[in-house]
């Protein structure tokens, strides 16, 4: 498989993937956060042979589908997937928040939950992060644990 | 009440009845507040808009300067590249136009970027509100926009001043650049600690506040608004400042608009046939090169000629580039650009919309003749 990511000033980013049978899906991640996806037959270049416009929360639903992880809409309106009585959650680290420039150390954690990694936008992910990184804002959060542990996290987090 | 909420109410109304006609035809609204300017402007107290046109226009160039600046030049394919050298080829035959038109050098040179820059605002707007975006030639034409609108930058800070203004003017563009080179990777983390309202207040009146510095050096406000947008972009604000900043410039930029058609309709009252030749001129001389470096770029004939079509638009820089024409008495410069903003933008708008249609109307003719060829 053959990714190219191409930046589309004032629009967002493109990425042309090209799969093994040759043919094309190009898809256009917009700033607003809407997706446009077009798919081009193999050999053909000019005209797509279908195209697709998604919001922000289909794109995440097809992708999480596409990923293989199942997908419990009851838990709409956060990232969040199940295994069990175990969850995985994607806590964001907006900018202005007052976890921005310390480090991932003071976190409270608490027992049972566990910091899988640090999602930096325009950096690869960093897999079980030291104590001694620094949050920036734009972060994301990857957390697993009981679901009660990551609820009180969220609680200590929101607190500063 | 102060007598400014009357003018902005009717103002308000009578572009959101035009922007609401046209989006059932399924149009960006642009034109239509140009027209809606021409239409009403004698009627309406522009002067009692103020400042929200001007805050408007001077945030719409901050926001190409945020999209558009040095640091997308690094990032740009090579097929964008190619495509923009021989869109830059406008650049001296537009020279040599301006020269035949009669214009000394500095007239001329106004005039060549004047017929050079398309408007990435525009166009940008354009491809989104069309979905277009996913195309193989939008990001061609993006990438062409990147490099058009930082040699327009150059050559406005160049033209900007005469005497000890131009190097003031030279001087003050290299302190920006040199600020956001320097002094922007240590205030990212700073930056990302502030809350929304803050850095919206900050944004507004450094952007306003570089115009303001850059005018009184006699220099053009539009390029301090444009280098406060590179500025922000290489502090990391890209996306937070266009989502801060979006809606204040789309309503100020729909006014701006509106306040250029009913200021141009002064000028058009008499036309003076040399500027319409200068701008049908103009017009004309970018096709042909668009879709040769639409070929360079590895574009098929159709998306070249899509391509050609998308740089039609021709908006802020024009204006700015005319508005110093005229300060600095090429009255025909100014014209030129402000015809040309005119009809480019509802031509290119329909130009755009209907790309397929007219490229089946072209090729339609041209097909049978190709294939008897091919049999020879």
């Amino acid at each position: 498989m053959k990714v190219e990511e191409v930046v589309l000033p004032g629009v967002g980013r493109k990425f042309t993937i090209e799969v093994q049978s040759g043919d094309r899906l190009v898809v256009v991640v917009h700033n607003s956060g809407k997706r446009e996806l077009q798919y081009y037959e193999k050999g053909e270049d000019d005209e797509p042979t279908a195209a697709l416009d998604l919001t922000d929360e289909e794109a995440r639903e097809l992708g999480a589908i596409l990923a293989g992880v199942l997908f419990h809409p009851e838990a709409v309106g956060d990232t969040r997937s199940k295994l069990g009585a175990q969850v995985f959650e994607w806590i964001p680290i907006p900018p202005g928040s007052p976890w921005v420039g310390r480090r991932v150390g003071e976190l409270p954690l608490p027992p049972g939950a566990h910091l899988l990694a640090l999602d930096r936008p325009g950096a690869p992910l960093i897999p079980n992060p030291p104590p001694e990184a620094l949050l920036e804002a734009g972060d994301t959060l990857v957390l697993a644990g009981s679901r009660e542990a990551i609820e009180a996290f969220k609680r200590g987090l929101g607190k500063g | 009440m102060h007598p400014s909420v009357e003018a902005f109410a009717i103002a308000a109304g009578l572009l959101a009845l035009g922007a609401a006609l046209v989006h059932r035809l399924g149009f960006p609204p642009l034109p239509v507040y140009l027209l809606t300017g021409l239409l009403v402007g004698e009627r309406l107290p522009t002067e009692a808009l103020e400042p929200l046109p001007s805050l408007g226009f001077l945030l719409l160039l901050f926001s190409v300067g945020l999209e558009f600046g040095p640091d997308r030049l690094q990032a740009l394919s090579g097929k964008a590249i190619r495509a923009g050298l021989w869109d830059a080829l406008a650049l001296p035959l537009g020279v040599l136009l301006g020269l035949f038109l009669g214009l000394d050098l500095r007239g001329s040179l106004l005039f060549a970027g004047v017929v050079y820059a398309s408007s990435s605002a525009v166009i940008v707007k354009l491809i989104i509100d069309l979905h277009r975006a996913a195309n193989p030639e939008s990001e061609v034409v993006l990438g062409v926009l990147v490099r058009e609108d930082l040699v327009v930058a150059l050559l406005l800070a160049f033209l900007g001043g005469q005497g000890a203004g131009f190097f003031l003017s030279l001087l003050l563009v290299l302190a920006y650049l040199l600020l956001a080179r320097y002094l922007g990777p240590p205030l990212v983390q700073f930056m990302g600690t502030l809350s929304d309202e803050l850095v919206l207040l900050l944004g507004a009146s450094f952007t306003t506040g570089s115009a303001l510095l850059f005018h009184a050096l006699g220099a053009s406000e539009g390029v301090g608004a444009f280098l406060s947008g590179v500025i922000a972009a290489s502090l990391g604000l890209r996306e937070r400042l266009e989502h801060l900043f979006g809606p204040i410039r789309d309503l100020g930029v729909a006014l701006f608009f509106m306040v250029v058609g009913a200021s141009a309709l002064a000028l058009l009252q008499e036309p003076s046939p040399l500027a319409i030749l200068g701008a049908a001129l103009g017009l004309l001389l970018k096709l042909p090169l668009n879709l040769q470096g639409g070929k360079a770029a590895g574009l098929g004939r159709k998306r070249r000629v899509y391509a050609g079509l998308y740089l039609v638009p021709r908006g802020e820089f024009n204006l700015v580039l005319g508005l110093l024409a005229l300060k600095q008495g090429y009255p025909l410069v100014a014209q030129v650009a402000l015809f040309l903003v005119l009809v480019s933008i509802p031509l290119g708008a329909v130009l755009i919309r209907f790309a397929p249609e007219v490229y089946r109307l072209l090729e339609g003719p041209r097909e049978k003749p190709a294939k008897l060829e091919a049999r020879r």
